[in-house]
């Protein structure tokens, strides 16, 4: 019982912490937009120029951001439950958004269809797919349809790339 | 055009091939997107919208007011099949939808959500066919002071609301309103916020937003549940068959609902989620039996499904008589008019009654293909969520990037993308509900520029709130809401708990 109140209290503090910590954060940007909206370039004529609507929303900011520091309300279990992500599934989603990355950088070089084609695959295959054929079927067919359907169905051309069509 | 001629027209469209292959086509997608645990209504409107570009606006919209109902009906039956609810409107449905499908009635579960849902979803577009050109006779004379208000009030009754912490959904709320102030300024021309870069100048585009914001970051989600093999059982469905004693039962539920749910939807920041538990709990407190209750309870699973089709309908109302969406899913739905050079509003009945009958029209026939779609195909459609997760990923993942590039051509924004994409993942891990900040990341523009010209009108006073009996009570209101949350606190959190107790 002593152990479960003493417990119960320990995460109460951090999570008090937790959102304290995203309080100064916002807090941080909110002084950061009004040092930019206070230095933007004045418009004599103007009545209401573009810097007084982005002053009022960085004082907001920063007034709610006051608010949720001093908030007392604890989190929920699902709201704790939510934030507790392991290490090697954070890994797993580096990873995933490191081939995104991959896939932007190399889209308009290597072409549309080339780079869907292998993202489908590689992701997937990463991601624990284990039906290779199937996966394979499913990157080639489903680059080659959504490209049909872009560059000659909608007319939007999506990148050719090395490939010649 | 009088109503009856206006809703003939529409009908035209909605009869034409066109209009009814489409139409098909958004329900269909709809409801395999809204059927995926995780991808809400916001991502299947999101995914589709690069698909209009080159569409007749007509067509286009008739077909994206589909997937936005058919995404809402998708969820239930992941909700029923699985307890996985795809979309938040659809939670309240697994509550007797489950239960029935664990004792082995899983397809009468579904026969029954389908019906509730067509039911609520007809009624509730009749209601809407007949309230709209009324506001929007009324709303034609707004000026900008009273389009500031109706905003801030769309606006603050979302973040007030929305579930979990206050604070933060107005935090989120102002953070999307921040966002919109990137790029140069329409009244002044000043650049703001943009950092010297040119890709800024513009603004951010609100399929960055959207994409980022909810479909890439459910992606995250799904990747941490990746392993989660519920989608993999092979379960009997039953019979579809209903009694006449069921059907009588649902009745009751189905007319009150379909009105009640209709109402709540045309609030702002009420719709479906809302609708849906209000529905729940009414039915619950006025049943005979309300022991039965989340056992599989007939009437605790048409409740909820006919209130949130209604509540669907009833957002349109807001959205196609003044402009302004009252929900995260209009927004995107508001973008996906703009995308296609349509500003609904007063003026959308007089301007383009093609569009708006068309729409209007066509939910009476998707609603019909909804239920088609649904009772035969029922076995069939439950083996779509048998799609390998990580597949599923990488497909949403792509479409997402489609998305952002077919509308820039340009790699700028698919970094973009990628970074909110992380800041809706970050919000969902620490409880920032991301539906306020589309809210006001698509009114913001609109709300900036009638709050200026209000003022410009006024030389700089905000007095001028004070001559506008209509802005001001709007005004008023919204304060009010926002201030109620703050001191009903623990009612809330009661509600809360006599809904986890039903469960």
């Amino acid at each position: 019982m002593f152990y479960l109140s003493f417990y119960q209290k320990e995460v109460k503090e951090m999570l008090k912490k937790m959102n304290q910590r995203i309080a100064l954060i916002l807090a941080a940007i909110a002084v950061f937009y009004l040092f930019l909206s206070y230095n933007l370039p004045k418009y004599p004529n103007a009545i209401i120029d573009a810097d007084v609507v982005p002053i009022g929303l960085g004082y907001l900011l920063l007034f709610l951001s006051v608010l949720l520091f001093l908030d007392k309300t604890v989190e929920t279990e699902a709201e704790k439950q939510k934030r507790n992500i392991s290490k090697s599934n954070l890994l797993v989603l580096g990873v995933v958004f490191g081939f995104i990355l991959i896939y932007i950088s190399l889209l308009e070089i290597l072409g549309f269809l080339l780079m869907t084609a292998i993202f489908i695959f590689g992701c997937s295959l990463f991601l624990g797919y284990k039906k290779h054929v199937t996966n394979g079927i499913v990157s080639v067919v489903f680059s080659f349809a959504i490209y049909a359907l872009f560059n000659y169905l909608l007319r939007i051309n999506l990148p050719s790339g090395i490939l010649p069509f | 055009m009088d109503a009856f001629q206006g809703l003939m027209s529409g009908f035209q469209v909605a009869f034409s091939l066109q209009g009814l292959l489409f139409v098909f086509i958004g329900v269909f997608v709809g409801t395999f997107i809204g059927m995926m645990p995780g991808l809400g209504p916001i991502s299947a409107i999101a995914i589709m919208i690069p698909i209009t570009y080159t569409m007749d606006p007509t067509v286009a919209l008739v077909m994206m007011a589909g997937v936005y109902y058919g995404a809402i009906f998708g969820g239930s039956s992941s909700s029923i099949l699985l307890n996985a609810p795809g979309v938040a409107g659809t939670v309240a449905t697994s509550f007797d939808g489950y239960p029935m499908a664990q004792q082995g009635k899983a397809g009468k579960a579904l026969a029954i959500a389908a019906i509730a849902s067509f039911t609520g979803g007809t009624v509730s577009v009749i209601l809407l066919m007949l309230f709209t050109p009324v506001l929007s006779a009324v709303a034609v004379s707004f000026g900008p002071a009273e389009y500031f208000a109706l905003m801030f009030m769309g606006l603050t009754a979302i973040a007030s609301l929305s579930d979990g912490s206050t604070i933060k959904a107005f935090i989120s709320a102002t953070l999307g309103f921040i966002v919109v102030t990137i790029g140069i300024d329409s009244q002044t021309g000043t650049s703001r916020f943009t950092f010297g870069n040119a890709n800024l100048l513009e603004g951010i585009d609100f399929l960055v937003i959207a994409l980022g914001l909810f479909a890439l970051a459910e992606v995250c989600t799904l990747v941490l549940n990746r392993k989660d093999d519920s989608m993999n059982n092979n379960k009997d469905l039953g019979s579809l068959r209903i009694s006449k004693q069921d059907l009588k039962e649902m009745s009751g539920p189905m007319t009150r609902q379909s009105f009640l749910g209709f109402i709540i939807g045309v609030l702002p920041g009420a719709g479906a989620t809302i609708a849906s538990f209000i529905a729940y709990i009414t039915e619950k407190k006025i049943a005979k039996n309300p022991d039965e209750f989340g056992k599989g309870s007939v009437k605790g699973l048409a409740a909820p499904e006919t209130a949130n089709n209604a509540a669907t309908s009833g957002a349109f109302v807001p959205l196609l008589s003044l402009g302004i969406p009252g929900s995260g899913t209009t927004a995107v739905l508001l973008g996906a008019f703009l995308v296609l050079g349509v500003q609904p509003g007063p003026l959308l009945i007089q301007d383009r009654p093609e569009i708006f009958w068309g729409i209007i029209a066509s939910m009476y026939v998707g609603n019909i293909f909804l239920l088609v779609l649904n009772l035969p195909l029922i076995p069939y459609i439950a083996k779509v969520l048998r799609i390998p997760r990580p597949l599923l990923i990488s497909l949403v993942i792509i479409f997402s990037l489609i998305g952002v590039y077919a509308i820039s051509f340009n790699t700028f924004d698919l970094y973009l993308l990628v970074a909110f994409g992380v800041i809706g993942f970050l919000m969902r891990m620490f409880s920032f509900p991301p539906a306020p900040f589309i809210l006001a990341f698509i009114l913001g523009g609109m709300m900036e520029q009638a709050l200026r010209q209000t003022l410009t009108i006024s030389n700089g006073s905000f007095g001028i709130f004070l001559d506008k009996p209509i802005a001001l009570t709007l005004i008023i209101v919204s304060v009010i809401t926002m201030l109620v949350p703050l001191f009903t606190k623990k009612k809330k959190a009661n509600v809360e708990k006599n809904i986890d107790e039903s469960v």
